[in-house]
């Protein structure tokens, strides 16, 4: 954590277009610190992208990015520092191992003593056993689970999880939504894109909707639970 | 097999290839300039088919094409069996995941590689010298011109068939259980059977007078032509129907390659001493753990070599092979460096390190494996060349040093501007699209082989000094090309393009 006043995810007016395609057209976000927050909308609406400039993958092409105060074009590698990001596609050197994978990332992140935390979320996700074997081999669940794993690794002041449940089994689901309460707990923001809107709502204090690369309303994750929820979210999304 | 149904399936399996060259052809990202490219590439074929016999006839030439032809022959066979073998069944028309929803039939599977196999600076390179030799030594007889391409072509047809059926023998045998130590054996077998030919006259005469010698004959006009260019052409027929079936035998046997590869466990190791060796380390593991790149640069730094040792090369000639290997090695995955990472680029991309130092690492393992591959090759051919002058050993040093300055150079100015999204796991994929790597392959090979060409050249003359300065001046200009490399990624919109398209 930082100690830097206001929100520790912080995104106005933000922009991004790959050549003619605007893939988000003006997304405002503000979470503070210890909150999580979902990102909700259909194929396309930019959710991804979002978090592609959070994790200072895509620069924005317009708009104010902040994390925990680090402007995201100024300060990259302090960004990169704080943040924890899993992608929403793969995410995994193919011929490197889940503890190869965690090595780089101690190393890249000055991280001491990283081990047994290491050794515990591997447990808890079930990867123990598969520690040494090369990530080709894994199954779509598998890759999801050490995603979320290395992004938890460091725990980071901003978690961003990219379709963090998608395809994985209930043990899976259990011990992602773990890592969310702890890091919540720990004083971390987070935000988390995905599908599954039931999952969002557990996971998340607020919801927001984004519709053709904008943001179209905020809500608390209550509102969105069950029938009348999915209505209401039914109605966000036309 | 009743003919009719197999007529049937063969007609369905090159329906299918036209819908699938269809698709590739509708996915090219710059069809006009592919256009262009397919033009020039036909255009010089018809060039290599006809310059040559309008140009002045010297007997001494004819003499020494008359005695080179037999061997080259064999050479161009030798070539595309090597390749086919190499590559696990010759390329792919789609890449395996886009395949894997659609019926591919192993028939069409087959086609596909026999049609994409031109596709190659190596292929075309060498039927460009094999027309051009015919049409030499044809002369500007337009009937006998005729004759003469007819038979050169015939006989690269049943080169290219004869070597994509072996390569689907060859991966159909490693697909078996000890599959993988009995193709080594072949192997083994293939190559100290092409060394002991070059000391052996009994052996050499065996395979020289075989149908490439009778090919030769014919191309030289010590033979009547008579039924030879039908007999090739029916050759090439059954070559490519005994190819569909060897295929088909092929598709029946999970690959192994990539089996092993999925599940193969690696110990951990002690951390590494610095952010730099972190990276080089996770690089090298994703080069040197991958069955078709470990293969692909062990076959391309001992082939060469190992010709080289049993057929001697002078030191001037040895300093061409560098560029050769070089080249070679670049094309496995160079100049698409970056989808090593496949998706986990993405991943990468967000770890806390300068994207400098992420690029040094990547230039560096490429650079190791090129220089290495260059350094064998030259090492085991130096073995039966005699002591080198000094302009010579001078000429190999600088060439190994230039090559691999310029293959690094392309191959990551070509990672940055023109990324692709590849599965690199199967031994079939290529780095990137066909046509992208003809150029790459084509611009690689002519830099390289005029740079070596000029280097052998000046040691010839004993002006080390020469040879010192020009490869100074292209290291230079190496260096100068790796800065702008440099520069580009710092750029974070550049970077994100190739993150994400690699990603994809």
């Amino acid at each position: 954590m930082t100690g830097e006043e206001g929100p520790a995810i912080e995104v106005a007016g933000l922009r991004v277009a790959f050549g003619a395609v605007e893939a988000v057209a003006g997304v405002d976000l503000s979470v503070p610190a210890g909150h999580a927050l979902a990102l909700l909308g259909r194929n396309g609406a930019g959710k991804s992208t979002t978090m592609r400039v959070l994790a200072g993958v895509v620069p924005p092409a317009d708009g104010v990015v902040r994390v925990c105060g680090h402007d995201v074009r100024d300060e990259l590698l302090t960004v990169k520092r704080l943040v924890g990001y899993c992608p929403d596609v793969g995410g995994l050197v193919p011929r490197a191992t889940p503890w190869e994978h965690l090595q780089l990332s101690a190393r890249l992140r000055r991280l001491t003593g990283w081990e047994p935390r290491a050794r515990d979320l591997l447990e808890r996700f079930e990867l123990g056993n598969a520690a040494h074997r090369v990530t080709s081999g894994f199954s779509h669940g598998m890759s999801r689970r050490l995603s979320v794993l290395l992004a938890a690794l460091h725990e980071p002041a901003v978690l961003l999880l990219d379709e963090p449940f998608d395809g994985v089994d209930p043990v899976g689901v259990e011990a992602t939504m773990e890592v969310i309460d702890d890091a919540r707990a720990g004083g971390a923001a987070v935000l988390v894109s995905t599908h599954l809107r039931d999952l969002a709502v557990q996971a998340c204090g607020e919801v927001t909707v984004l519709r053709g690369g904008t943001g179209v309303a905020t809500v608390p994750a209550a509102t969105m639970a069950g029938e009348e929820g999915a209505r209401a979210y039914r109605a966000l999304l036309d | 097999m009743p003919i009719e149904r197999s007529w049937t399936e063969w007609r369905g399996a090159a329906t299918d290839l036209r819908h699938l060259l269809w698709f590739r052809a509708r996915t090219v990202r710059r069809p006009r300039a592919a256009a262009t490219a397919l033009v020039v590439l036909l255009g010089l074929t018809a060039a290599a088919a006809v310059v040559p016999a309008l140009t002045g006839r010297h007997e001494s030439t004819l003499d020494r094409l008359d005695d080179l032809l037999p061997a080259y022959l064999l050479a161009v066979l030798a070539l595309s069996t090597a390749t086919a073998v190499a590559s696990g069944g010759g390329r792919e028309v789609l890449a395996r995941d886009a395949a894997a929803g659609h019926p591919i039939d192993p028939f069409t599977d087959h086609l596909g590689a026999l049609v994409l196999a031109p596709l190659s600076a190596a292929w075309l390179l060498q039927s460009w010298f094999l027309l051009g030799a015919a049409a030499y030594e044809a002369g500007p007889h337009p009937v006998r011109l005729l004759t003469a391409d007819a038979v050169a072509l015939a006989w690269i047809g049943c080169a290219t068939a004869a070597g994509q059926l072996v390569g689907w023998l060859a991966e159909w045998l490693r697909r078996s259980p000890r599959g993988v130590a009995a193709v080594r054996v072949a192997g083994a077998i293939a190559l100290i059977t092409a060394g002991a030919s070059g000391v052996l006259p009994d052996l050499r005469g065996l395979l020289l007078d075989g149908p490439a010698g009778r090919t030769a004959d014919v191309l030289t006009g010590h033979a009547a032509t008579g039924p030879a260019p039908a007999l090739l052409l029916a050759a090439c027929v059954l070559l490519v129907v005994a190819g569909g079936h060897a295929a088909r035998l092929t598709a029946r046997r999970v690959p192994r390659d990539e089996t092993r590869l999925a599940s193969r466990s690696y110990a951990s190791r002690s951390p590494a001493r610095s952010d730099l060796a972190a990276l080089v380390r996770t690089d090298r593991a994703s080069v040197w753990r991958s069955v078709p790149l470990r293969r692909g640069t062990y076959f391309l730094a001992l082939a060469p070599g190992l010709v080289a040792l049993t057929h001697p090369l002078s030191w001037s000639s040895l300093a061409v092979l560098p560029g050769l290997v070089v080249s070679g090695c670049a094309l496995l995955f160079g100049v698409n460096a970056w989808a090593i990472d496949g998706q986990g680029l993405l991943w990468r991309e967000t770890l806390p390190v300068p994207p400098g130092l992420a690029l040094l690492a990547r230039a560096k393992v490429l650079a190791e494996l090129l220089l290495g591959a260059g350094l064998v090759t030259v090492v085991l051919g130096g073995l039966r060349a005699g002591p080198p002058s000094g302009a010579e050993a001078t000429a190999v040093a600088v060439a190994l040093l230039v090559v691999t300055g310029q293959a690094l150079s392309g191959s990551l100015r070509w990672s940055l501007r023109s990324p692709y999204a590849v599965d690199l796991r199967s031994a079939r994929a290529t780095p990137a699209p066909p046509l992208a790597m003809v150029g790459y392959s084509s611009r690689l090979a002519l830099v390289t082989t005029v740079t070596t060409m000029l280097l052998g050249a000046l040691a010839i003359q004993g002006r080390a000094d020469l040879v010192l300065a020009v490869g100074g001046v292209l290291v230079a200009w190496s260096a100068l090309r790796l800065a702008g490399v440099w520069r580009s990624w710092r750029d974070p919109v550049a970077r994100a393009r190739v993150v994400t398209v690699v990603a994809a």
